[in-house]
């Protein structure tokens, strides 16, 4: 143990020694290093592994052969004291020579040798070092400064003077280096300068060993960089070899029987198969042509193992038609025109697979090129493409059409167009008949609002209102006789001439009563306008000025007492320019008026989506409101919301309640017509989509099962609407007749058909400015 | 709350397979795969939704059913491919090592799959095969013309030529050719065996070759499945009518391009026959002895299958005595001693021996003689399956029963331009005389045609009738009649329509008159649902003064007008159709696409041979 302690002390001390030799300050080490050269190798070489090797490695000097070089040295007599000391301590022997090795294999007195002595107070040997006497040698400051600055990347200095600091923290300058032609010189001057390399550390360049030079060597050479190794080193045998050899097995066993016995099971089987080739069971040289040839019998004698049905058999390929002959009919020959076509189509979109040609003898033909192509691609439908069964839908397409009775049977119902009321121009968008049938007003965009008999058409009176008429109704009053027209921001109620008496007077008593009542409480802001007791015949009877920019009265409608009318304002309504924000359109469109009383009132405070149009039901107190795509059913009594019908219309344009009051048609600008069971469902009992353009009026017959459309296209479709009473039964509606002529003028067809009330007869109004009379 | 269900394990993608997937299942490559659903008859299946049988994905991908796919992992021959698999491993081992002893004995105990049992699946029954045996016949017919190559053996040549004679001895001796069309593709052959039309097609005689777009690999795969099919179907069929199967083959009459001719058809076994038919009679009379009558049934087909096979073949006597003896048999039968089987067999007798209602012995009565440009395989076989007797020029095959100077000859079918020869003999000039000289063409339509046409139109040199299908259902018999029969009296009768019409409005009339007919026409129009007033109107053009022969034109015009009033009835359903609901028109309409396709074709054509016929006759005009 003292010994390893021994050893640690020492190795700064050894370093030291080394740094010394390196300067050559001692002769006698300089000797020794002469004497020596491989020593000293050696050491160099194990000096630098010094810090993990243990001492232990460190070779074994004789100190003799040292001793005998050295001589007259009073170190050396220390050291021949301390071999006779152990001889006297043969058990600090090894420690001894050690410090002995350490100090003659340097063999620098640097560190002065130890006495042994026996300590006074233990008794056992201790050594005792001597006084370093602090004189010229003992001081390190001859030698050169190292660089201090540590484990630091040297190239952080490449653009600064110095080179690191040394232990009083001044720079260390890089030395001058010479340029290239100083470094040229050098390379020329000194022999020794290709083996030299620059030393980043001290900034210069430093010659390299012998041994660095052979690592290099040999690393050049590919041989292990170490010169100690040696690849031929003859091999150590350590458990074979001669005189090594295994004398007793491992077994006492005696060998068993069956190592030279033959096997009894082998022998078996191999009787087993040389009596089956005995017996022919086994063909040892099998004759090859019987097996290759298929040998065919009736394999469908016997019964199908399964009653499974066969599997789906592939569908067979088409049969050729005429155009397929090699001398078909010359029509069935392709023009130029489709034989380029067929060239240029792909194969895959091919209708058919060959161009028809024609021969005019047999012998004439030549094979068909795509022969094996067409049975090839059939096989591989056979096995890739996929199979399908379907059932193949063979029904006549006339008995998808519904059994509706034939419309002969369903007499009266107008039929050709017996008469046609011209206008001098502008649309006529509306036409009223009187409730007894016998006339009709109709009004065009230009203001004429004209009169006529309908059975001859003769014109009775004409009024001029150059304002632009959007409505005109008659009242459905029997016993007065007044209608009403519909103008910009303005209602005029008008009276017919020519009226018997008491009507005349009656109705004037409603018009213009004697004595009025007295104006209402609250001011409104409708104005109802009294016009002198006779005014003069062009002008109306009483009028109503709605409030300003509420737009044209697009709609009036009657309560069947004829009390009540409602109007609908705003501008009409074009789907190509959509602009809801029509005055009309919102809450201030509808107004209720009452006639008895002059007075109106806005019946809903705030309604959503724009009012297209509204109607009274003909028997309860219900009011039907179409916004754009929504019916809503009012409660007036109640004054509550009873129903939203949904007819699933992108824009309502029209709409009609039947005279029972249970049905609703409604029609929209998207061609739709949706009819409505009221006592069923909020959806369209039936949707019908016949119209090839906008549909823009509807009319219910008040005693006939007819309702009737009218259309942008030009024409009127007339149906049978029947209705039962039961409720079993569904309504009945057959398509009768499609009446045609009208023309259809910038995209506007049959602006509004109306029923005359007691026969079957239609008047129809045009954007052709006619009016036409549609009888039966 | 129910179980929760695993996505995966139930509906479509438990019952769907991707191939990939039933490869890796199989365990083998995907050639044997193919090889696999060829011969076993599998397909994919186009599963109703594809994403939930691909659990989940979308990727293209094609489907098998599962129970397919196991259905194949029980097949023998899949455990044969892979054994094929090993030997081949092994073979190429040892030839590698240049073993050839150990090559050769692998090679000999080479692992070889038969497909007998294959057959029997796909086709449970005997009907079932026949029904499936169009594309065989087609593939036989295509390879038995083919060269042979280094991917297609000599041998698979000559069995499938060999295959295809047996099946044209089969149709000629049974007589069940049908129908003949030459296409421009080939020519299409249909035969009825056993109530079945089996349609197939032969290409003309020219040699082949094997595109390179074509996998052979699957056509041979095909091949192989089909001559097996064939040869079980030709057994069948052969022993059905008491012929041996496979029928000998004469190799020096193939040597020398006998082509059927080399092929004898033989009876079976007299002494099979003559037990069978002695078991079929003591059979029926319950083993209690044998009838005199079977005996003497016995002693006359022995009498008969002693005949040469190539007088079986042609001669017609010997199917009357044949008819004879089933009439025979038709006899003895009732007489058995359990009328309910008699009766059954009875009938199904009566049925087969029934006279169809197509002819099949058209050309009995006749001798034909086939001239050497014209193609010998296609006009033998047909002539002989309508009962012809049939010759031919020497170099053209031998086996011609009589040469060119034969005095029976009645028509020489040829297809040469007519080209006037001067040195015609004395003798040569009589025989041509007696002779008809026809173009392949009448042989076809007159079969096609069920009874034999003018010879005129086809003779030598003359501009054919167009040669129609017979494949193209009523229409297209029509048109046959209407195309060999000259349909020139309709056209005249047509054209001639046409320029009275176009005579009529002439300037001359006055003005009255015209009036006067207006009125006629309005009463006519209103009338002529009804006799009676019909009778009126009569009267009335009378005193007016209109001619019979104008009113009956202005009849028939105003009842054409009133079939367009009638199109009014049409109107009404056009009406009708709007009260259709959105899903039934969409129906209607689809319904109604292919119908107004068709009817487009149609017209088209027909308004194509209209302008034809006129041009034609500009052109005959001026001449």
């Amino acid at each position: 143990m003292a010994s390893h302690v021994a050893n640690r002390k020492r190795k700064p001390t050894a370093k030291e020694q080394l740094d010394a030799s390196d300067v050559e300050s001692f002769p006698g080490g300089s000797l020794d290093s002469l004497s020596s050269d491989e020593e000293e190798d050696r050491l160099l070489h194990e000096s630098d592994k010094s810090d993990s090797d243990s001492v232990d490695a460190f070779p074994e000097i004789d100190t003799d052969s040292d001793s005998d070089t050295e001589g007259g040295d009073d170190v050396d007599d220390v050291d021949e004291g301390s071999s006779a000391n152990d001889e006297e301590f043969p058990g600090s022997e090894d420690e001894a020579q050690d410090i002995e090795g350490a100090s003659s294999e340097n063999d620098l007195h640097i560190f002065p040798k130890a006495k042994t002595v026996v300590s006074d107070i233990t008794g056992q040997p201790k050594k005792v070092y001597p006084e370093i006497e602090p004189d010229y040698d003992s001081d390190s400051s001859t030698e050169d400064a190292p660089n201090r600055i540590g484990n630091i990347p040297l190239h952080w200095y490449d653009d600064l003077p110095h080179v690191g600091y040394d232990i009083d923290g001044t720079k260390v300058l890089k030395p001058a280096r010479g340029d290239e032609l100083d470094k040229f010189l050098k390379t020329v001057d000194d022999p020794s300068a290709w083996t030299s390399a620059f030393d980043k550390n001290t900034q210069m360049d430093k010659p390299l060993t012998a041994e660095e030079l052979d690592i290099i060597r040999r690393l050049e050479a590919l041989e292990n960089p170490d010169s100690n190794y040696d690849p031929y080193h003859p091999t150590v045998e350590w458990f074979t070899g001669k005189g090594k050899e295994e004398i007793m097995p491992l077994s006492a066993a005696p060998e068993p029987k069956r190592r030279w016995i033959p096997s009894k099971w082998e022998k078996q089987k191999v009787m087993k198969i040389v009596r089956a080739i005995r017996q022919g069971r086994i063909l040892p040289s099998k004759p090859k042509a019987t097996s290759s040839i298929p040998q065919f019998y009736a394999i469908w004698n016997d019964e199908p193992s399964s009653h499974a049905p066969p599997p789906l058999t592939a569908p067979k390929l088409r049969l050729p038609t005429h155009s397929e002959s090699y001398n078909p009919p010359e029509e069935h020959l392709p023009t130029e025109k489709e034989q380029k076509e067929w060239e240029a189509t792909d194969k895959e979109d091919r209708e058919r697979d060959y161009l028809p040609q024609k021969y005019s003898a047999l012998r004439l033909v030549p094979a068909y090129g795509q022969f094996i192509q067409e049975r090839f691609s059939r096989q591989l439908d056979l096995y890739l493409a996929p199979r399908i069964q379907r059932a193949k839908l063979n029904i006549d397409p006339n008995s998808l059409i519904p059994k509706l009775p034939s419309p002969n049977t369903l007499r009266p119902f107008p039929n050709y167009k017996s008469l046609s009321f011209p206008h001098a121009r502008g649309r006529v968008r509306c036409a009223s008949i009187s409730p007894d049938g016998a006339w009709v007003v109709s009004a065009d965009e230009e203001g004429a609002v004209c009169l006529w008999e309908v059975i001859v058409g003769r014109e009775v009176k004409r009024w001029s209102l150059n304002e632009k008429v959007g409505a005109v109704e008659w009242c459905p009053r029997m016993d007065a006789s007044f209608f009403v027209v519909g103008t910009e921001e303005k209602l005029y109620f008008f009276m017919p001439p020519n009226l018997p008496p008491a009507i005349r007077l009656a109705t004037k008593a409603l018009l213009i009563p004697s004595a009025l009542s007295s104006t209402p409480a609250t001011p409104s802001l409708v104005k109802w306008v009294n016009f002198p007791h006779e005014p003069a015949p062009e002008s109306p009877h009483l009028s109503v000025d709605l409030p300003a920019s509420s737009g044209l009265i697009r709609q009036i409608a009657w309560h069947r007492k004829g009390d009540y009318f409602a109007t609908v304002c705003g501008h009409h309504p074009c789907p190509t320019l959509i602009t809801t924000t029509a005055s009309g359109g919102g809450q201030g469109a509808v107004w209720i008026h009452q006639v008895s009383r002059r007075h109106s009132q806005a019946p809903f405070k705030k309604i959503k989506g724009s009012v297209q149009l509204v109607l009274f039901h003909p028997s309860r107190p219900h009011f039907f409101v179409a916004t754009q795509r929504y019916v809503r059913i009012y409660n007036l009594a109640e004054q509550k919301l009873l129903k939203m019908l949904t007819p699933g219309i992108r824009w309502i344009s029209s709409m009609d309640v039947h005279p029972s009051g249970d049905h609703l048609i409604v029609g929209g600008y998207d061609r739709k017509l949706c009819w409505f069971d009221l006592e069923l469902s909020e959806k369209p009992y039936k949707i019908l989509r016949y119209h090839s353009r906008a549909i823009r009026s509807l009319h219910f017959h008040p005693s006939y099962p007819l309702f009737v459309s009218s259309s942008d296209d030009g024409s009127i479709q007339v149906f049978h609407a029947r209705v039962y009473s039961d409720l079993l039964t569904d309504p009945l509606i057959v398509p009768l007749k499609i009446l045609r002529g009208h023309d259809v003028r910038e995209g506007l067809g049959v602006l509004q058909v109306r029923w005359v009330p007691k026969q079957p007869w239609l008047v129809s109004t045009g954007a052709d400015s006619t009016v036409a009379v549609w009888c039966h | 709350m129910g179980r929760l269900r695993q996505k995966g394990k139930a509906g479509a993608a438990k019952a769907y397979v991707t191939r990939s997937a039933a490869i890796k299942r199989l365990q083998c490559s995907l050639a044997d795969f193919r090889r696999l659903c060829i011969i076993k008859g599998i397909f994919p299946r186009e599963p109703r939704h594809r994403k939930r049988a691909n659990k989940g994905s979308s990727a293209p991908a094609s489907f098998y059913y599962a129970k397919d796919i196991a259905y194949l992992a029980h097949e023998p021959i899949l455990k044969k491919l892979r054994e094929h698999k090993a030997f081949a491993k092994k073979l190429a081992r040892a030839l590698g090592r240049g073993e050839w002893s150990s090559a050769k004995s692998l090679e000999d105990n080479k692992p070889v799959y038969r497909l007998d049992h294959i057959i029997k699946e796909r086709y449970p029954s005997f009907i079932d095969a026949i029904r499936d045996i169009d594309d065989a016949l087609c593939m036989i017919f295509l390879f038995a013309s083919l060269p042979s190559n280094d991917r297609i053996s000599t041998s698979l040549v000559e069995n499938c030529s060999r295959l295809a004679a047996e099946w044209q001895l089969y149709v000629m001796r049974t007589r069940s050719l049908r129908k003949v069309f030459l296409s421009i593709k080939g020519v299409y052959y249909q035969a009825e065996v056993m109530d079945q039309p089996i349609t197939w097609l032969v290409p003309y005689q020219f040699t082949q070759n094997i595109p390179s777009d074509v996998d052979v690999r699957v056509m041979l795969t095909f091949l192989e499945l089909y001559q097996t099919l064939l040869g079980f179907v030709f057994f069948k069929l052969y022993t059905e009518i008491d012929l041996v199967y496979p029928p000998p083959l004469d190799l020096d009459k193939q040597d020398s391009g006998a082509g059927i001719g080399a092929f004898a058809l033989e009876e079976r076994n007299r002494d099979d026959m003559l037990s069978s038919v002695l078991s079929a009679s003591t059979g029926q009379s319950n083993g209690k002895r044998v009838s005199s009558k079977a005996v003497r049934q016995a002693i006359k087909a022995l009498a008969e299958s002693s005949v040469t096979a190539e007088e079986l073949e042609n001669d017609v006597p010997s199917r009357d005595a044949e008819s004879e003896h089933q009439d025979e048999m038709f006899v003895l039968r009732p007489s058995a001693s359990n009328p309910g089987d008699a009766a059954d067999l009875s009938t199904l007798h009566s049925f087969s021996s029934f006279p169809q209602s197509h002819v099949t012995n058209l050309f009995e009565p006749y001798t034909f003689f086939l001239s050497r440009e014209t193609s010998r395989p296609i006009f033998e076989f047909i002539v002989r399956c309508f009962g012809g007797r049939i010759g031919w020029s020497s170099t053209t095959g031998s086996g011609s029963p009589y040469d060119e100077t034969d005095d029976s000859i009645t028509h020489v079918i040829l297809d040469r331009p007519l080209n006037q020869r001067s040195d015609a003999t004395g003798a040569e000039l009589n025989r041509m005389r007696r002779r008809k000289y026809v173009q392949p063409q009448w042989i076809v339509d007159c079969i096609n045609s069920g009874r034999l046409l003018l010879e005129e139109p086809y003779s030598q040199g003359k501009t054919l009738p167009p040669h129609l299908s017979p494949f193209s259902g009523r229409e297209g018999a029509q048109e046959l009649r209407a195309g060999i029969t000259g349909d020139s009296a309709m056209d005249d009768m047509m054209e001639k329509n046409e320029t009275s019409e176009e005579d009529e409005p002439d300037g001359d009339k006055s003005d009255s008159e015209r009036s006067a007919d207006k009125a006629l026409m309005a009463t006519m129009e209103a009338s002529h649902s009804d006799p009676g007033a019909m009778r009126g109107v009569e009267l009335q053009a009378e005193a007016v003064g209109v001619d019979y022969g104008t009113f009956e034109k202005k009849l028939a015009k105003t009842q054409k007008k009133g079939t367009k009033v009638g199109e009014g009835v049409n109107g009404v359903e056009d009406m009708n159709k709007m009260m259709l609901s959105n899903k039934q028109r969409k129906l209607y309409e689809k319904v109604r696409y292919s119908e107004r396709k068709r009817q487009a074709e149609n017209a088209k054509l027909e308004e194509r041979r209209k302008e034809l016929r006129k041009v034609q006759k500009r052109e005959r005009k001026p001449t």
